[in-house]
C-alpha cells in the first residue's frame, strides 16, 4: 500500500530526472572519466607508493608505513629545498609578479601602436623555455658573457652570476621581469571589458588616473590576478626544467627545489617511495596556500 | 513544440555519440599481445640453458628489442645496422625481432624504467649505464644471465674490468655493448704556442700544475684545465681521489657501505682542486658550469687540457678539430703514484618479465651482435664508410687499432694506454654525489672554506640520511 508521501515524491523525482541536462553530461563525461584516470588514479598511487619501498617490478615493495615522511622531514637536503622553493616562489612575487599587471595597465592606455605593442610582447612566448635559458646561460658566462662584459666597460665585475650561492636565485627569476606573454594579454583582456561607460563616469566625478586604477580597474583584474597567482604557486612548487638546465640544484644546493628532489629521488636514484612521499607534501603546501588565498580573496 | 525539439535534439546527440564510441571500438587496434606472458624462472638448470645457447629453439618467437637507429637514410650506419639485423634473421629465422626506437622522453633512462613499470618494455635493451645497472637489478628490471653466461663460448673475451659492474654478488647481469675510458685530452696547438711539448703531456700532479699555467692566458679568455665543478663533479673528482690513494666510499663484504669523505686521500684530492682554482688560478672562472660548456671551451680554444671521454673523438670531429690536434693521456698520478682511469659504457641486458623462449631467443641475439664476426664487421664497415670508430673494444680478442685510419697513431695508443690501468666509480654514487658535490663546490666557491670541515659536514648528512637507512635495509 502507497503512502500519500510517497505518490507525492514520485513525479518530483522524476522531473528532477528529466530536468538533468543529459547532452551535457554525456558530453563532460569523457573528460571525467580521463580526468578521475590520469589526474586523480595517479594521486591516489603516489600517496600509496609513498607507504611503501615502492619496487617497480613485483611491486609493491615492502610496506614502510610513514617512514619514508618521517626520512623526509628529518633530511636537511629536503628542508634546504623547500627552503630554496619558497624562496623562488617570493623572489617570483616580488619581481616578475606584477610586471604583467602594470604592463597590461599601460598598454590599456596606449590606444596607437596597440596592436603592434600586443604583437611585440606575444612574440617571445613562440621562443622554447629552454632555448631562452640557454641564451642567459650564455649572458651570464662569467669570462665572455655578454653582462659581464658590459659591466667590465664601467669597472664593475667580473660576477660569478649563476656560480655565486647569494646571487644565483636572483640571476635565474630576474629574466622574468621582462615581463609581457599570456599574463599581459589575460590581464588586458580583462581591462578592455570593463564597460568604458563606468571609467567615463569615474573620469567626469574627478576621478584621476591613481583613483581609477585603484577603485576601477585593479578591482576588476581580481580574479585574473588571484588566478594567475596560483598558477605561478603551482608552477613554482611543480616545475623543475629551467632550474636543471640552469644549474641542476647547485652551486651548493643554493637552488635545489623541491620538483627537482621527486624527479631525482625518483629517476636517478629509484627511491620511488620517498619521491611520492615528496610529491604528496607539495600537494599539501599548494594546496593550503590556495585554501588560504581564496579564503583572503572572499573576506576582501 | 519547443519541448519536443529539444527531445529531438537529445536523441540526435545521443546517436551520434553512440555511433562514434562504435565507429572507434571498430576502428581500434586489436588489442596487443601482453609483454608479461609468464613469470621468470627463478632457478634454470645449466642443461635447459645449454639447450638455449647451442641448440635454439625452432618454435617461432618474437622479440622487441629497442635498438632501431634513428637517422636518415643516406647515413652509412644504417646501412651496416640493416644489414646486421638482416643476417641475424637469416641465421635464426624462428626468431623474429622488432627493432623499435627508444622511444622519446626526458632522458632514455627514465623512458626505460617507465615502460619497464608498466610493463611494455623491450625484451632486450643496450643502455643499462655501468653506474645505473645495479640499481635495476635491485629494482627487478634485470634477468640474472648467470645460467646463459656459464654456458657462454666467448666468456673470456671479456675483461673483468668490463664485466665489473654486471657483476653483481657474482652473478653476471649484462654483458658490455660498449665501452668508453676517460682520460686527458689536451690541444696539442695550444702546447705549442705556450713552449711545451705536444707529444709529452704532464705526469704527475706537480707537472700537470707547471703546464697549466703556462696554458693559462687570461688576457685570450684561455684556461689551462676546464674543472668539472657543477653537480656532477663527484664524477671526475673521484679520479684524483683514486690518484691520492682512496676511494670515495668502500663496499663491505655484508653489501653495506662506508662513506670514506674525511679520509687523507679525498682531503689531499680536495686540496689539490682548491689550489687549481685559488692558489695557481688556472681554471675557468665559473667552476660550477656544465659538461658540455667545458666541452665547448675545450673546443673553441678557451680551454687547453679536460678530462674526456675515448668515444668522443667524433664529437672533435663534429666540432671542425683535426684529431691531429688532439692529445690524450692517462691522467697524470697523484702523490700516491697511481693514476688509474675509469671505464664507462653501457650493458645489453634482458627482461625478466619476458617469457623463457624469448628471453632465450634476446640471449643469442646480444649474443650474435657482440661476437667477434660482427664486432669487427662493424669496424670495418666503419672504416670504409670514413667514420670515427670507437678506440676502444668491448672485447680482448677484436682490436680496433686494426680498422683505424682516420685517428693519428699516438693518439690510438694513449686510448689504449689510458684502458691498462682501469678502476669502477664509487659504490652508492647515483645516491652520494649530492652529498659530496656540495662539499666540492663550497671549496672551489669560498677561498676561506675548510676542507676537512666541509667534508666532515657532507660525510655527517651523508651517513645519516643515505648510508645508514641503506646499510639498515641491506641487514633486514
Amino acid at each position: 500500500m502507497q503512502t500519500s508521501l510517497q505518490i507525492k515524491t514520485k513525479p518530483i523525482k522524476l522531473l528532477r530526472w528529466r530536468k538533468i541536462p543529459w547532452t551535457a553530461v554525456i558530453f563532460v563525461m569523457p573528460s571525467v572519466a580521463a580526468f578521475l584516470l590520469f589526474k586523480y588514479y595517479p594521486f591516489f598511487q603516489v600517496f600509496y607508493m609513498s607507504l611503501f619501498d615502492y619496487k617497480l617490478v613485483d611491486g609493491p615493495g615492502r610496506f614502510l608505513g610513514l617512514d619514508n615522511y618521517v626520512l623526509l622531514l628529518k633530511s636537511t637536503t629536503f628542508w634546504i629545498a623547500v627552503y630554496n622553493t619558497f624562496a623562488f616562489f617570493i623572489l617570483t612575487l616580488v619581481f616578475v609578479f606584477w610586471v604583467p599587471i602594470v604592463q597590461a595597465l599601460f598598454l590599456n592606455e596606449i590606444h596607437r601602436w596597440n596592436r603592434f605593442y600586443r604583437f611585440m610582447f606575444l612574440v617571445p612566448t613562440a621562443v622554447p623555455t629552454i632555448a631562452g635559458i640557454i641564451l642567459m646561460k650564455w649572458i651570464y658566462n662569467p669570462d665572455y658573457g655578454l653582462l659581464n662584459g658590459l659591466l667590465s666597460k664601467v669597472g664593475l665585475g667580473p660576477y660569478g652570476w649563476l656560480s655565486d650561492p647569494h646571487m644565483v636565485k636572483y640571476a635565474i627569476v630576474v629574466p622574468g621581469i621582462f615581463g609581457g606573454g599570456l599574463g599581459l594579454l589575460l590581464y588586458y583582456s580583462a581591462l578592455q571589458g570593463i564597460s568604458k561607460e563606468i571609467i567615463e563616469a569615474a573620469q567626469v566625478d574627478g576621478a584621476g588616473p591613481w583613483h581609477r586604477m585603484r577603485m576601477i580597474l585593479l578591482p576588476n583584474l581580481k580574479f585574473i590576478i588571484m588566478i594567475q597567482f596560483m598558477l605561478t604557486l603551482a608552477i613554482t612548487f611543480l616545475t623543475f626544467e629551467h632550474i636543471l638546465v640552469y644549474t641542476g640544484g647547485g652551486p651548493i644546493n643554493s637552488t635545489r627545489v623541491i620538483g627537482l628532489m621527486v624527479y631525482e629521488t625518483a629517476f636517478k636514484e629509484y627511491r620511488y617511495g620517498i619521491s611520492g612521499a615528496i610529491s604528496v607534501i607539495i600537494f599539501l603546501i599548494v594546496g593550503i596556500i590556495t585554501y588560504f588565498q581564496l579564503k583572503l580573496s572572499k573576506v576582501s | 513544440m519547443v519541448k519536443s525539439q529539444m527531445r529531438r535534439d537529445k536523441w540526435v546527440s545521443l546517436i551520434i555519440i553512440l555511433s562514434m564510441v562504435l565507429l572507434a571500438v571498430g576502428c581500434s587496434k586489436p588489442a596487443a599481445e601482453p609483454a608479461i606472458t609468464e613469470k621468470p624462472p627463478i632457478e634454470e638448470t645449466p642443461a635447459a640453458t645449454a639447450a638455449a645457447t647451442e641448440e635454439p629453439p625452432k618454435e617461432p618467437v618474437e622479440i622487441t628489442i629497442w635498438d632501431k637507429p634513428i637517422g636518415n637514410e643516406n647515413d652509412p650506419a644504417l646501412k651496416f645496422v640493416k644489414e646486421a639485423f638482416a643476417d641475424f634473421e637469416a641465421k635464426y629465422p624462428h626468431i623474429k625481432v622488432n627493432h623499435e626506437a627508444i622511444p622519446t622522453g626526458e632522458t632514455e633512462r627514465q623512458v626505460f624504467v617507465t615502460a619497464m613499470a608498466g610493463g611494455s618494455g623491450p625484451d632486450a635493451y643496450s643502455f643499462a649505464h655501468f653506474p645505473v645497472i645495479g640499481e635495476w637489478v635491485k629494482q627487478g628490471l634485470v634477468l640474472d644471465l648467470t645460467p646463459y653466461w656459464n654456458e657462454y663460448a666467448d666468456k673470456d673475451q671479456y675483461t673483468p674490468a668490463v664485466m665489473g659492474e654486471a657483476t653483481i654478488d657474482g652473478k653476471i647481469y649484462g654483458l658490455p655493448h660498449h665501452m668508453y675510458v676517460m682520460g686527458l685530452a689536451y690541444r696539442k696547438h695550444l702546447f705549442t704556442e705556450a713552449g711545451l711539448d705536444p707529444n709529452k703531456p704532464p705526469a704527475t700532479w706537480d707537472e700537470f700544475v707547471d703546464y697549466a699555467k703556462k696554458l693559462t692566458k687570461p688576457e685570450q679568455n684561455q684556461v689551462g684545465y676546464a674543472l668539472l665543478g657543477m653537480e656532477w663533479a663527484d664524477w671526475f673528482f673521484e679520479y684524483y681521489v683514486w690518484q691520492a690513494g682512496g676511494d670515495l666510499t668502500t663496499k663491505n663484504a655484508d653489501g653495506t657501505v662506508t662513506l670514506n669523505f674525511t679520509s687523507e686521500p679525498v682531503v689531499k684530492a680536495l686540496q689539490y682542486w682548491k689550489d687549481l682554482k685559488w692558489t695557481h688560478k688556472v681554471v675557468q672562472k665559473n667552476v660550477v658550469q656544465g659538461y658540455a660548456e667545458n666541452h665547448n671551451d675545450f673546443f673553441n680554444n678557451r680551454a687547453a687540457m679536460i678530462l674526456f671521454p675515448s668515444d668522443a673523438a667524433i664529437a672533435v670531429v663534429q666540432n671542425g678539430i683535426e684529431l691531429t690536434d688532439i692529445g690524450f693521456a692517462p691522467f697524470p698520478a697523484g702523490p700516491a703514484g697511481k693514476n688509474p682511469s675509469q671505464v664507462g659504457g653501457s650493458y645489453w641486458i634482458i627482461n625478466p618479465q619476458t617469457s623463457k623462449a624469448k628471453q632465450d631467443a634476446a640471449w643469442l641475439y646480444i649474443t650474435y651482435m657482440l661476437s667477434k664476426e660482427m664486432q669487427e664487421k662493424s669496424l670495418l664497415f666503419t672504416r670504409d664508410s670514413g667514420q670515427i670508430p670507437n678506440i676502444l673494444s668491448i672485447r680482448k680478442d677484436v682490436d680496433p687499432s686494426q680498422f683505424i685510419t682516420k685517428i693519428p697513431k699516438d693518439l690510438v695508443n694513449g686510448v689504449a694506454k689510458a684502458a691498462e690501468n682501469v678502476q669502477l666509480e664509487y659504490f652508492l654514487k647515483e645516491r652520494l654525489g649530492t652529498y659530496i658535490t656540495k662539499a666540492i663546490q663550497k671549496v672551489l666557491l669560498d677561498e676561506k672554506a675548510d676542507i676537512r670541515a666541509e667534508l666532515q659536514a657532507a660525510q655527517d648528512l651523508a651517513q645519516r640520511e643515505v648510508a645508514d637507512p641503506y646499510n639498515q635495509d641491506i641487514k633486514k
